[in-house]
């Protein structure tokens, strides 16, 4: 367990979180990439003291002390995915810009309208007094 | 029957595929999609059928490797009975989909997204490594982000927008709690998870399942991670919402179900009684609070969320039963209440009660098929709802939990008034005024796919109802298998 | 599963109102009003007469049929003396009034809907009088609930009645839920859910004593008592034979006969007499006021109605024997003369339009027939001699006078013989201000047809009989509830009789002081339940909208915040709970590069946070990940340097593509929380990740399975690079799993894509005019040389990777990136015109490859994903090893490559004209 990839890591999830805490798409995209590079280190932190690559040599040997492949196999995926979420984040900021000409995440209108309501609204029920 | 399990989830794949190579022969897109359904399905009812007859779980373990390295697809009981009811509502709902004829399903990313979900679902069920939960979750969530924003307008974007961004976190909050838990056993095998966990000392293991917890919790949208899904969920095309409503919440509850029972056995209680017994409070309560009867509908799926929760919490064999008979029951009538409110919608052009009314004197049936998944929800005998509170209510009884024998009685009671509301709102009232093109033939007849697709959801739900004897004969069973994972760890590494 | 003849032709009964209920909801329509009434009377006259012919003897009869053993749910019906009576009743009022309901609703729309509804109340009724379980009783109680509120809303196009329906449902039903649990509770304490054997094991303690009073609170929220009487009242918005059969007839007396059943051996536990004689005595007491303030003639019956409960609460709940016995006679009286009694109003009501005392009188010449039938229930209803009333009250009093246990019985007394006062009073105003007095030139009287008339003669002539054979009905009682005891028409000079002829002689004097000056309704200051009803009910309804507002703010950043503090509060109570790092060694860092990599990314990562302009945040982000790159490559993991190299570029490409529409700088964003908030939340969480890392990963309870891997890699995946065979092989799912993602997530961002170009052809057709980018002949010569070695190396890389570093993946990515660059060097001209073969086609072919790959073992008999390994002999090259993973890393490669060529085409897509359709800082 190497300090550094640990503290490392909680730098880059405070980094991530902070970035996710705002309004602007596009801050929140880099926040994901951010939370993605973290979660990364955090996996290859659970590999334990890293070696030579998990590589055979042609008889089947390999170099002690050799790193563990299994976290660097769940981060191939786990990057591929991300990376996967991040384009499709991308499209998504565009999308937003053309329709609104900003890329802000805005409030749930009904939820404001219901907020705003006094304490009776007709809207919500049709029914309730003659 | 190896050969049987991973079908489910490779087919739909195999489909989703040959429907990126029909990109725009949307025909052939729809026909292939029924086929692979269909496959996905029948593989399902024969898993079921040989885990029940030989009573034991079925392990596949990919490329012939020992669970230690390899990844392992386990059907159980649970899992085989969800995966069938779940294909179900997904094939019911495609069907829908199509009669409904809207701009959503001529998408031609439509068809490809739709089985890939299958695959996604088909996937979280089957998977026995944590890991590859993980990996299947992403699979079913990326498909619902493309479903989510079809179309691509203004409305889908802005909600589709807070639902993405949620679930990203989700799963970065997943892969990070998958992390630890390898970084402190060593392995992310399911079977071989329990022995390794029990051996860690209670303050870890304690932060371990709380981070699974939080992780999935926010998918099944527990208080207090539940705030996103109201917002987002009312803004979908109504065929998608329909299955989102059914189907994603439960994968969440499926995940929480085996986290604490197999990984984290009896530890939460507390926790998760809490935590139950809130989410069936506030979102009752949010639901009286709406006007629109999507929003309605989305806040009582996490109120009903807090039905499961609660039986997990219990934990007894009977309790972990009437939560999975709640789950199997929750995904026909919650989607089966979401396709009636499609057909409102299409019929009407709003979902806002204060600007619908007098249907039921435009179409008894269509009150029918509301007033019947309503009731159910409801929990009025004989429906399944009916069922499945009283297995939680007779459990909460017998387990000494008054306070919560009378939260799930009381929340029962306020579900009914916002399905009364609804009732009152759509169906009572002056009636709407006509257009005359449409006076000639009943509201129904106008369509008949989606009419159709409705009713066979509806029917399930009461078939449920009727079998419910055997069914809940088959969840007492998975009560206790859950409790004694023994079976599960033989089937995996024996 | 035991049988007995009787009780099943009961259940075919049950089903055969079932069926008629579904024929007139579905096709009533068709058949019209009159064969409507035929088919909703048909179950019921059956049921009557079958039930003539079916008198059980001593031993009741008993069917069970099994529902749900796990949960101990079977429906069981038992056909015993008190539920034979009863039954009669139902069917018996119900045949009657559906005669009566096809005239008076006749030409009026719906009614085959409304006489279905009709009878499957009936048949729900019927079903609750024969249950013989407690939850095939709440089945058939909450059913009775949700027919009555179809009934109550018949004519729901009035808001009144929407809301009368309502109230009585929502009231009803939460004494329903009340009802559930306490009879959960008495079975599980039982240990038997059959009624008939409930009475053996009495609970006991102070489970005992909730759960009867749960069911209390069901039975007096049914039998409208106070204080949930209300509903009643409101109730009365329903077509008159709804009022008369459900709301004094039938449905309203569930209470009553859940207290006959229970009482005897629930009375006894706390504070259960007590409660049922204050409901009872005030419900006898207001009901009573109230009718006789009242001013609208079903009102007051409705009212009475109340008060009549009220006694009959007192008389069933107290669970003394022979009060019981006078509880079942009453029952029966009041049904006889309360149900014609409400006909009647219907009768008067269609006759002059009007319901309103103060504007009619003097009926008896028009409405003779039905004026001396109402005075005949009326007489009956006022407890005079011969009638029914009159007998059954007597036996209340006597029993109440020789047997009312302690101070409730003499409460309820006192209670009663007031009541009875009120009651005559009342009755005689009703019947006064409707018939006697002078006629009304005002009203247009309209004779009623026998439809209307016959069912009133029965049943008023019916209280007659009853009166007149009291020893005999008085015998029918007695072995109905297996209780020694009778009626007389002439009881002797008793007590009994004495309060009778009180209660008579004050009635009488009262009514006649209130003819002289009417009471006034009762003022403001006395509290009435629906107001409280309707403030509670208003009070649920603004809480939980103030709730939703709280946890419902709409804010994305408020719901993560959310996330984030449940997060940190997991963890920190983790350490509370004990959580320590554990013993495992920690190292400061692998090596000084480590530490020197480490420093220089956290570097960045803090820069990200204070950029301005959104082309320098991507580009940060990018040297983050660089960052991470190398650190993998010098720490033994070159497969992941590679990728997540490519990755990165790949990345910051598409980031670039899509920033460079958006403006430069981010706008000033309202802020839904101040900075320190978020920099806080945001330190706390990245503190506690960090600190459970290093737990876990000091606490390792269990060995890294990587000495397995490396065994495992050759034989079975036949590769060297354990990385890659792991993710072919060994986790190839996964990896199917994740290039599925990655397709998908393409065919998205096109979508999405499409979706703005289509939004702007609609603003403003055709002006996706394609310009190259900064292109030069030298950027493009290099380009052009470039791209075929490229794609070679791609595929080398694609190949070797089973053994050495590489794969399909990074393979597609390089291939992927020639395109990239040619793409920089022409612009999206190039990237159109090679893209061949569409996208979306290689990403289906890639998918299509790789699974069927993933599938083709299992056709040999092999487990899914399992690598077949063939090695031959070539001559020249030598031995050459074919895995069959191969194929599925060649599906990995076209698919990635299709995914980079979608991403690129579309984000792409050259739009400097491509402007919002409004621009604008957000609202």
């Amino acid at each position: 367990m190497s300090l550094t990839l640990v503290v490392l890591c909680g730098v880059l999830v405070s980094a991530g979180v902070y970035l996710l805490l705002h309004r602007s798409l596009t801050r929140i995209v880099l926040g994901v990439g951010m939370l993605g590079n973290a979660v990364n280190v955090l996996l290859f932190a659970t590999g334990g003291k890293n070696g030579s690559a998990p590589i055979l040599r042609p008889d089947g040997t390999v170099e002690q002390p050799v790193s563990d492949p299994l976290p660097q196999a769940l981060m191939l995926t786990a990057i591929v995915i991300g990376f996967a979420l991040i384009s499709f984040l991308c499209a998504l900021a565009w999308r937003s810009w053309t329709l609104d000409g900003n890329d802000i995440v805005e409030d749930d209108v009904e939820d404001r309208r219901l907020a705003q309501a006094g304490s009776v609204d007709p809207a919500s029920t049709p029914w309730e007094r003659p | 029957m190896n050969a049987v399990v991973p079908l489910p989830i490779v087919l739909p794949i195999v489909g989703a595929a040959l429907s990126l190579l029909a990109w725009r022969r949307q025909r052939i897109q729809r026909a292939i999609s029924a086929v692979a359904l269909l496959a996905a399905l029948g593989s399902a009812v024969t898993v079921l059928a040989s885990v029940v007859a030989d009573e034991a779980p079925i392990a596949v373990r990919i490329g012939g490797s020992a669970p230690v390295i390899g990844i392992v697809l386990v059907a159980d009981r649970l899992s085989a009975l969800l995966l069938i009811v779940a294909v179900a509502m997904l094939a019911v709902v495609l069907v829908y989909a199509v009669g409904q004829r809207t701009p959503d399903e001529r998408s031609r990313a439509y068809h490809p997204a739709y089985l890939v979900l299958t695959a996604g679902v088909a996937g979280a069920f089957l998977a026995g490594d944590l890991f590859h939960l993980f990996v299947a979750v992403e699979v079913l969530l990326i498909a619902s982000y493309v479903l989510l924003m079809l179309e691509g307008s203004n409305a889908q974007v802005r909600a589709g927008t807070t639902y993405v961004v949620i679930n990203i976190l989700e799963s970065m909050l997943l892969l990070a709690a998958i992390g630890l838990v390898f970084a402190a056993t060593g392995t992310v095998s399911m079977a071989l998870l329990p022995e390794r966990i029990a051996a860690l000392d209670s303050g870890v293991r304690w932060g371990l399942n709380g981070m699974l917890f939080v992780a999935f919790g926010l998918k099944a949208a527990v208080f207090p991670l539940f705030s996103w899904l109201p917002d987002s969920y009312p803004t979908a095309p109504s065929p998608v919402t329909a299955v989102f409503a059914g189907l994603l919440t439960k994968i969440g509850v499926y995940a929480l179900v085996r986290t604490e029972t197999l990984l984290f056995p009896g530890e939460q209680e507390v926790l998760l009684l809490v935590v139950a017994a809130l989410t069936m409070i506030v979102g009752v309560l949010g639901a009286l609070a709406q006007g629109d009867m999507k929003r309605i509908l989305s806040f009582h799926i996490v109120s009903q969320i807090g039905y499961m929760v609660l039986g997990i919490g219990i934990g007894t064999p009977a309790a972990l039963a009437a939560t999975v008979f709640f789950i199997v029951h929750q995904i026909p009538v919650k989607t089966s209440l979401f396709l009636v409110e499609g057909i409102v919608e299409r019929e009407t052009g709003t979902s806002r009660l204060a600007e619908v009314g007098g249907l039921l004197h435009r179409s008894g049936w269509l009150a029918v098929l509301f007033g019947v998944s309503a009731l159910s929800l409801a929990g009025v005998p004989p429906l399944s709802g009916f069922v499945g509170k009283l297995g939680i209510v007779e459990a909460a009884a017998s387990d000494g939990q008054w306070m919560m024998l009378a939260v799930a009685l009381a929340v029962s009671l306020l579900t009914l008034v916002s399905m009364v509301k609804i009732w009152v709102g759509l169906f009572w009232g002056e009636v709407m005024p006509v257009p005359p093109a449409d006076r000639a033939r009943g509201l129904l007849r106008r369509t008949p796919v989606m009419a159709g697709a409705t009713i066979v959801a509806v029917g399930f739900g009461v078939a449920i109802a009727v079998v419910s004897g055997p069914l809940y004969r088959l969840c007492a069973d998975i009560g206790a298998e859950l409790l004694d994972p023994s079976a599960y760890i033989r089937a995996v590494t024996g | 599963m035991a049988y007995g003849a009787v009780t099943f032709v009961m259940l075919v009964v049950l089903l055969a109102h079932l069926v008629a209920a579904a024929l007139l909801w579905t096709i009533g329509s068709r058949l019209g009003s009159r064969v409507s009434a035929v088919v909703a009377g048909a179950p019921m006259v059956g049921s009557f007469a079958w039930l003539l012919t079916a008198r059980p003897g001593d031993a009741p009869v008993t069917s069970s049929w099994r529902w749900i053993d796990a949960l101990g749910l079977e429906f069981v019906l038992r056909l015993d003396g008190l539920g034979w009576l009863l039954a009669l009743l139902v069917s018996g009022v119900g045949a009657l009034v559906v005669v009566y309901a096809s005239g008076y609703l006749h030409g009026e729309p719906a009614v085959p809907r409304f006489l279905g509804t009709l009878v499957a109340f009936a048949g729900a009724m019927l079903g609750l009088v024969v249950a013989d379980e407690v939850l095939t009783l709440f089945l058939f109680w909450e059913l009775t609930s949700v027919t009555s509120f179809l009934l109550i809303g018949h004519g729901d196009r009035d808001a009144a009645v929407r809301t009368a329906a309502t109230r009585a449902l929502l009231v009803t039903g939460a004494g329903g839920l009340a009802l559930l649990g306490g009879l959960v509770v008495l079975a599980q304490d039982a240990g038997t859910a059959r009624i008939s054997e409930l009475a053996a094991a009495g609970p006991t303690g102070a489970l005992g004593v909730g759960a009867a009073l749960a069911v209390l609170a069901g039975a007096l929220t049914k039998s409208a008592q106070v204080p949930f009487h209300f509903w009643l009242p409101g109730a009365m918005q329903a077509p008159t034979p709804v009022s008369a059969y459900l709301h004094s007839a039938t449905m309203v007396k569930a209470g009553v006969i859940l207290l006959v059943r229970f009482a005897p051996f629930l009375a006894a536990l706390g504070p259960w007499r007590g409660v049922v004689v204050a409901a009872g005595v005030a419900s006898m007491l207001l009901g009573g006021v109230r009718a006789l303030t009242e001013t609208d003639a079903k009102l007051a019956l409705a009212h009475g109605t109340v008060s009549q409960l009220g006694l009959l609460v007192i008389l069933a709940g107290l669970g003394v024997p022979s009060l019981t016995y006078a509880a079942v006679a009453m029952l029966l009286a009041h049904a006889l003369f309360k149900a014609p009694l409400f006909l009647v109003v219907g009768i008067v009501d269609h006759a002059t339009g009007t319901r309103d005392l103060r504007r009619l009188g003097g009926l008896r010449r028009e409405l003779p027939v039905v004026a001396a039938l109402a005075a005949l229930a009326a007489a009956s209803m006022a407890a005079l001699p011969p009638l029914a009333g009159f007998v059954a009250k007597e036996k209340a009093l006597d029993a109440l006078s020789l047997d009312g246990p302690g101070a409730a019985g003499a409460v309820a007394l006192v209670g009663v013989v007031a009541g009875s006062v009120l009651t005559v009073a009342y009755t005689a105003r009703w019947w006064w201000s409707v018939f006697a007095g002078a006629p009304r030139s005002d009203l247009h009287v309209h004779a009623p047809g026998p439809s209307l008339v016959l069912p009133v003669a029965a049943l008023a002539i019916g209280g007659l009989a009853m009166g007149v054979a009291a020893g005999p009905v008085g015998s029918l009682v007695a072995d109905a509830t297996a209780i020694d005891a009778s009626l007389h028409l002439w009881p002797g000079a008793n007590l009994a009789l004495g309060l009778s002829l009180i209660a008579v002689l004050a009635g009488v004097a009262l009514f006649v002081v209130v003819r002289r000056r009417p009471l006034r309704p009762a003022p403001a200051w006395v509290p009435r339940g629906d107001a409280v009803y309707e403030r509670t009910y208003g009070g649920l309804l603004a809480g939980a909208r103030r709730i939703a507002g709280i946890v419902q703010p709409g804010s994305l950043p408020a719901y993560l915040g959310i996330v984030f503090v449940t997060v940190v509060a997991v963890v920190v109570a983790a350490v509370a709970l004990g959580a320590r790092p554990g013993d495992l060694p920690v190292r400061l860092a692998d090596g000084p590069a480590e530490v020197v990599i480490a420093a220089c990314v956290a570097v960045q990562a803090v820069v990200v946070l204070r950029v301005r302009r959104r082309f320098a945040g991507a580009v940060v982000l990018g040297g983050v990940g660089y960052g991470l790159a190398l650190l993998f490559a010098l720490q033994g993991a070159p497969d992941l340097a590679v990728t997540q190299f490519l990755v990165e570029t790949l990345t910051l490409v598409s980031l670039l593509l899509v920033l460079r529409h958006l403006p430069d700088r981010f706008e000033p964003a309202p802020s839904w929380a101040p900075g320190v908030v978020r920099v806080a939340v945001a330190l706390a969480t990245g503190a506690v990740v960090a600190t459970l890392l290093w737990f876990a990963g000091t606490n390792r309870s269990g060995p890294s399975p990587a000495p397995e891997y490396l065994e495992a890699s050759l034989p079975l995946g036949g590769g060297r690079n354990v990385v890659n065979v792991t993710l072919v092989d060994f986790r190839g799912a996964d990896t199917l799993g994740e290039i599925t993602v990655l397709g998908i997530a393409a065919v998205g961002v096109g979508n999405l894509v499409r979706a703005a170009r289509r939004a702007q052809r609609r603003a403003e057709p055709a002006t996706l005019g394609v310009t190259t980018a900064w292109s030069s002949v030298i950027v493009d010569l290099t380009a052009r040389l470039l791209f075929p070695v490229v794609l070679l190396v791609s595929i080398v890389i694609a190949f070797r990777g089973h053994n050495a570093p590489g794969g399909g993946f990074a393979g597609g990515l390089i291939a992927g990136s020639a395109f990239v660059i040619r793409y920089l060097a022409e612009g999206r001209t190039f990237a159109k015109a090679r893209a061949r073969l569409a996208p979306t086609t290689m990403i289906g072919v890639g998918l299509l490859l790789s699974a069927l790959t993933a599938l083709a073992p299992i056709a040999a008999g092999n487990e899914y994903f399992t690598s077949t390994i063939v090695s031959l002999d070539v001559p020249l090259i030598g031995q050459v090893k074919l895995v069959s993973s191969a194929l599925f890393d060649l599906g990995v490669y076209a698919l990635v490559t299709g995914v980079v060529l979608m991403i690129l085409n579309e984000l792409g897509s050259d739009s400097q004209r491509l402007v919002p359709r409004r621009v604008g800082r957000p609202r």
